[in-house]
């Protein structure tokens, strides 16, 4: 059956209200918006597509970092990248956005696979704080949060009241929101920021798998999102421990419906090599296939 | 809008009953059933959807990036991404819903013979017409090469034509130098319509890497920034067309209901909306109703008498 015709009406288009639009160092904005349809139905993957302005009518994908289904809001992170998000930047405290989502295909969670390693890297960091919000809630899983960043977090990191195994003496920072939701975190950067661990992601990846027993090891499951090279090193990692992986991916977009393939990215299919588009047939892809 | 207002709307296009006279252009609404996703969007809004560009055999397209956003447009370079005809009429269009609206096929290709034998494998289904495509930029074979070329696009139509007995829509290229002539000789080889324009070719260079944008290098520049253009061309192909009472679709950088109505004024019979779904997806209601309000205010009784009623400057010379 056409994908397309089985998705019918599953996206919204709100006028959303901004209720906080907080900058951080490094260029980086969170951003609260009030979206109840959106926020009721958003998956950890999921994006949306906004208007930053009236002057630029062309609409900017961003990853959804939080919802809160009660209260109706999404909680957005970006960074000032060019143009279109410099413009973002400008909107204040009730200003309204024009938001289309919930968009796209979210990370799959698979009971078997009872320890999810999240890794994000820069603003490829909300789909992976989502992540842990849903894994919270379920207490099947054990996972544990590695996530990076080249400028300054954009929170307040703090020593994490658990041990992980395999960490490097004095890593010891942490997300506080992920602390509060009971589940390990862990920091990394090349910039010597206190308490992170000063090298990659996948470095301190490797240490906490190489730290698990074999059975546990075959309970992981990588989940990631970040810059590019980023997501070609955690892939490889994952081939390397032979894991299974699903990575979120970005690409400039027009439509987010499927309707231009404007954003596509190669995949290897048993068919052998497709164009998938990442709004819709993604963003979450299985990183074997694109990597 | 009541039943008397959307009847207001209703317009005939090359013999078809368009509900409206919306289009919605290839290449921007998928196979038909993408923009139904969203909550809001109605194929019933518009009078024909425009199907994505088809060759006979599945084609990748361009490698990425295929987009990249312009002062007031954009432009894309997909290169004609798409399943193959065969699969478009056995897989895709089964599924499509032709009570909401008309089907356009959209036919590409790289030789002569392509275009004809995707016309033949349409015009064994249940599509409503066919848009031959002789002004896609983005490929380096057929495509704008045909026509931008008179005598090559003229073949092609004759070819197309000798084949199927469905309306045919001559999707023309602003990037020639006498549209109107190419017009004429796609009359004569036997088009039904015409969609005036596709993109114009461009292109955007990232200054720290110096390399352009988009992976195919050049793209095709769409959205507010072309209006203008796409506005004189409908009037120069409409100075040809009307005398044999050939239709057009007028598109180009459509965004609002006043710039429809402009198309209508400057000769097209229906208008394609594109890149403005983009900025909006529900766009089509709203052009929709600015339409009606704008023929109540003018006590018109339907669209085709808003059709080419452009009043030239008498001190202007002509737009050729």
């Amino acid at each position: 059956m056409n994908a397309a015709l089985s998705q019918r009406e599953t996206i919204f288009v709100e006028e959303a209200e901004i209720l906080a639009h907080d900058a951080h160092p490094g260029d980086q904005y969170t951003l609260r918006l009030q979206a109840p349809q959106i926020a009721a139905r958003a998956l950890p993957g999921s994006f949306v597509h906004l208007t930053v302005n009236a002057q630029r009518p062309m609409r900017r994908p961003i990853s959804i970092m939080r919802v809160d289904a009660q209260k109706g809001y999404v909680d957005l992170l970006y960074k000032v990248f060019g143009e279109g998000t410099a413009l973002l930047a400008q909107n204040g405290i009730g200003d309204t956005l024009n938001l289309m989502g919930p968009i796209g295909k979210p990370f799959e969670f698979h009971a078997d696979k009872k320890r999810p390693l999240l890794i994000g890297g820069g603003v490829g960091m909300p789909p992976m704080i989502f992540c842990a919000d849903v894994l919270r809630q379920d207490t099947n899983y054990q996972p544990f949060v590695i996530l990076g960043s080249e400028v300054p977090f954009p929170f307040q990191s703090q020593p994490s009241e658990f041990m992980v195994p395999g960490m490097p003496g004095g890593v010891i920072a942490a997300m506080p929101l992920i602390e509060q939701w009971n589940i390990p975190s862990r920091l990394t950067s090349t910039q010597g920021y206190p308490g992170c661990h000063d090298g990659y992601v996948t470095d301190l990846a490797r240490h906490w798998l190489d730290s698990l027993a074999d059975e546990e090891r075959h309970e992981v499951e990588i989940f990631s999102c970040g810059p590019h090279p980023m997501l070609e090193a955690v892939a490889r990692l994952a081939k390397e421990y032979d894991l299974p992986c699903q990575v979120s991916l970005e690409e400039f977009m027009a439509c987010a419906v499927g309707g231009c393939a404007g954003c596509v990215v190669q995949v290897q299919t048993e068919q052998g090599p497709a164009m998938k588009r990442v709004c819709v047939d993604g963003p979450v892809f299985d990183a074997y296939a694109v990597f | 809008m009541n039943h008397d207002e959307l009847e207001l709307l209703r317009t005939d296009f090359c013999g078809m009953d368009f509900q409206t006279p919306l289009v919605l252009l290839s290449g921007c609404v998928g196979f038909g059933e993408e923009y139904t996703r969203v909550v809001g969007y109605s194929n019933r809004d518009v009078g024909a959807v425009c199907l994505k560009g088809t060759t006979l055999e599945p084609r990748l397209g361009n490698p990425p990036h295929r987009i990249f956003e312009t002062p007031m447009g954009m432009l894309n370079a997909i290169g004609l991404q798409n399943p193959g005809s065969r699969q478009v009429v056995d897989t895709i269009l089964p599924e499509l819903d032709f009570a909401e609206t008309r089907f356009i096929a959209n036919l590409s290709g790289s030789t002569l013979e392509e275009y004809v034998e995707v016309a033949r494998i349409f015009d064994d289904s249940p599509i409503d017409a066919m848009e031959i495509n002789i002004s896609c930029p983005n490929v380096k074979e057929g495509g704008v090469t045909f026509g931008n070329d008179p005598e090559m696009s003229a073949r092609v139509v004759a070819a197309c034509r000798a084949v199927t007995d469905k309306p045919l829509i001559t999707k023309l290229s602003p990037n020639q130098t006498d549209i109107a002539d190419n017009a004429r000789r796609c009359i004569e080889a036997g088009t039904d319509g015409f969609a005036v324009i596709n993109t114009l070719m461009g292109m955007a260079v990232d200054i720290e890497s110096r390399s352009p944008v988009i992976g195919n290098n050049q793209g095709g520049l769409s959205g507010p920034a072309i209006k203008p253009i796409a506005l004189l061309k409908v009037h120069q192909v409409y100075q040809v067309a009307r005398e044999h009472g050939i239709p057009i679709i007028g598109q180009g950088g459509v965004n609002s209901a006043e710039d429809a109505i402009e198309f209508l004024i400057a000769g097209a019979s229906a208008v394609g909306v594109g890149t403005a779904l983009f900025y909006d997806p529900l766009i089509c209601a709203k052009i929709n109703a600015g339409i009606v309000a704008y023929m109540n205010r003018h006590g018109l009784a339907n669209v085709a008498q808003i059709t080419g009623s452009l009043r030239l400057n008498d001190a202007g010379g002509s737009c050729s």
